[in-house]
């Protein structure tokens, strides 16, 4: 009777929360369209007229901006690749084979999810001054190399595999790395992507650790790029800044709304398995 | 060829026995697993010991010491953790930590499961499509961007937030204000994660138990109390660990937004650890500090997971 009526009134109110949510990204992309003299305008402006693309070409004149996509780009794809082939290889292991020791270093490891890394930086910082790879981009993916919520994510996602399978490969006199790369991990393909976009998203933004690494603007990555463009505008048109968002913001949303859904599966896995 | 022949020996052993699902065959372990056991968990094992392990140790070590990275380190024994107790900066942090993550935990979980609950309820296609994107959008967008477009947002003159809000408040500059602000924040940022993982939460609670509830009598609101939060007692657990982790580490809207102020109101844990460590080279200091991070975090995290046998179901 009114459940029809009530059901619509809650679309209503999660549509207008959305809009909420999309609104500062909205007004984002319409500011980095606007001339600076029409930007930033109260009442706020949704529709830019005439839009046009003058905030965009300033944005490589203040920062090496393709050069930090770059950076960003290469470190979320060293970092994503090696975790993945450091926790596959471990995950195997803890999960599969059997060696004295194997238990209690899976605690070990388990038990330090809940270290933080902004206890690490600093003796890390110290360690790569000492090897002289302070503002490198090394310093941010060789770290980021061992990932332990990797490994035991995998090691579940392995577990979830039947065992005759590696039985009968086994039994064909194939080896533990054939195993691994022939039977196991095409198996556990969506457990690896899942991995794979966490892992990437998680380098891609990353803002701690570059901050604290990086100094030069051509080794710098995008997040940091940005907070140091707000410095280089100055007291000049936020317009350009806005430009300089949208042009990292808007690849990613457009990214997601074409793979959405595989995106909100390996969110949501990650969240599942644990 | 001799080695192959060796192997399907074994593999015919093997075999016979049958599986085990132990991993090895019978009790003692297998000889033959040591080496690939050990040569697969070493790549990460070494850049565990070099890059997790030794500085945890280290960071222990350094936090009995003063050091500006230049000098030589001067041992100091207990002084940075005597300074921590008595500095009043250290002791807002914490404070402000503490508040940022509570409110994080109780508005995620709670406005979060709301939202989960509402997209999961049918609704048409389109709607749903575009109110799971929505509010999914800010997660994805890093948090230099979130902060940057936020300060505009906020910006007393020219901001959405005053004009939609018909206020003329300078947000980040009032000590009142500037910490819920960026609660707030965090929360259009982050909100998308926690929502997705309640939803695929929702999605594992088996309709024929709603049914068999439904049959019973039971009305909505018992049936999301004795079927739906059981149910998802583990997802709501996981995501309560995970939100307040991430909650004790925020920095990234503190250093952009606000650099902890005005007067320390927004100063968090990491932030004044960065301020130490990276801006006034108290190196030891900063390591203390850091310590006390991963004190917090281990002791709210162990909390929950005794907590957790009250009320999550396996």
């Amino acid at each position: 009777m009114g459940a029809p009526v009530k059901g619509k009134l809650l679309d209503l109110v999660l549509v207008l929360g959305g809009v909420v949510m999309i609104a500062p990204l909205v007004w984002l992309v319409v500011n980095a369209l606007s001339e600076p003299i029409d930007a930033f305008q109260v009442p706020p402006r949704w529709i830019p007229r005439p839009p046009t693309l003058q905030n965009f070409q300033q944005v490589p004149e203040l920062i090496p901006f393709a050069q930090m996509a770059w950076n960003s780009l290469q470190i979320a794809v060293i970092t994503t690749a090696g975790a993945l082939l450091t926790s596959a290889l471990a995950a195997y292991a803890f999960n599969r084979l059997r060696f004295p020791g194997r238990d209690q270093i899976f605690s070990v490891l388990l038990a330090a999810l809940v270290v933080p890394v902004q206890l690490t930086v600093v003796p890390i910082f110290i360690m790569m001054r000492w090897l002289h790879l302070v503002d490198t981009t090394v310093a941010i993916w060789l770290p980021a190399l061992v990932n332990v919520f990797g490994i035991f994510f995998l090691r579940q996602y392995i577990s979830s595999i039947p065992r005759e399978l590696d039985e009968a490969a086994i039994m064909d006199g194939a080896g533990h790395f054939w195993i691994l790369f022939r039977v196991i991990l095409p198996l556990a393909r969506p457990g690896l992507t899942a991995l794979g976009i966490f892992v990437f998203e998680a380098s891609w933004n990353n803002f701690f650790w570059p901050y604290i690494f990086l100094s030069s603007p051509e080794k710098m990555t995008l997040p940091v790029g940005l907070v140091s463009l707000q410095g280089a505008v100055g007291g000049g048109p936020a317009v350009v800044l806005f430009a300089a968002i949208t042009l990292v913001v808007l690849p990613i949303l457009v990214l997601f709304l074409i793979f959405q859904r595989s995106f909100i599966a390996s969110i949501a896995s990650t969240g599942l398995r644990a | 060829m001799e080695a192959g022949a060796h192997r399907q020996r074994r593999a015919g052993r093997r075999a016979r026995q049958g599986p085990d699902h132990a991993g090895g065959i019978g009790l003692k372990p297998q000889r033959r697993d040591w080496l690939p056991g050990y040569l697969f968990i070493s790549p990460a094992i070494l850049l565990f010991v070099v890059f997790v392990a030794g500085p945890l140790v280290a960071a222990f070590g350094l936090s009995l010491f003063h050091w500006d990275l230049l000098s030589t380190p001067e041992f100091a024994g207990l002084d940075n953790f005597k300074q921590l107790v008595t500095d009043g900066a250290t002791v807002r942090a914490v404070i402000n930590t503490f508040v940022f993550a509570l409110a994080s935990v109780v508005t995620h979980i709670g406005i979060g499961m709301l939202l989960a609950l509402g997209v999961h309820r049918t609704m048409t296609r389109g709607t749903k499509y575009f109110v799971r994107t929505a509010y999914f959008f800010p997660f994805l967008v890093s948090w230099a961007a979130v902060a940057l477009i936020w300060k505009y947002v906020l910006d007393p003159a020219f901001g959405l937030a005053n004009y939609y809000l018909s206020a003329t408040t300078n947000w980040l500059a009032s000590p009142t204000l500037a910490l819920p602000t960026l609660i707030v924040v965090d929360w259009w940022h982050t909100i998308g994660y926690t929502f997705i993982i309640l939803l695929a939460g929702l999605q594992t609670v088996p309709a024929q138990l709603h049914e068999a509830a439904r049959v019973d009598g039971a009305n909505a609101w018992w049936r999301f109390w004795s079927v739906t939060l059981p149910v998802m007692s583990p997802t709501i657990f996981f995501a309560t660990v995970i939100t307040f982790i991430g909650a004790f580490q925020i920095f990234d809207p503190m250093v952009i937004m606000t650099q902890g102020g005005p007067d320390g109101a927004t100063r968090s844990i990491v932030q004044y650890t960065y301020e130490k460590g990276f801006q006034s080279f108290e190196v030891g200091y900063a390591a203390a500090l850091s310590l006390v991070l991963f004190v917090v975090i281990m002791v709210v995290t162990g909390l929950q997971f005794r907590l957790s046998r009250r009320w999550v179901h396996q």
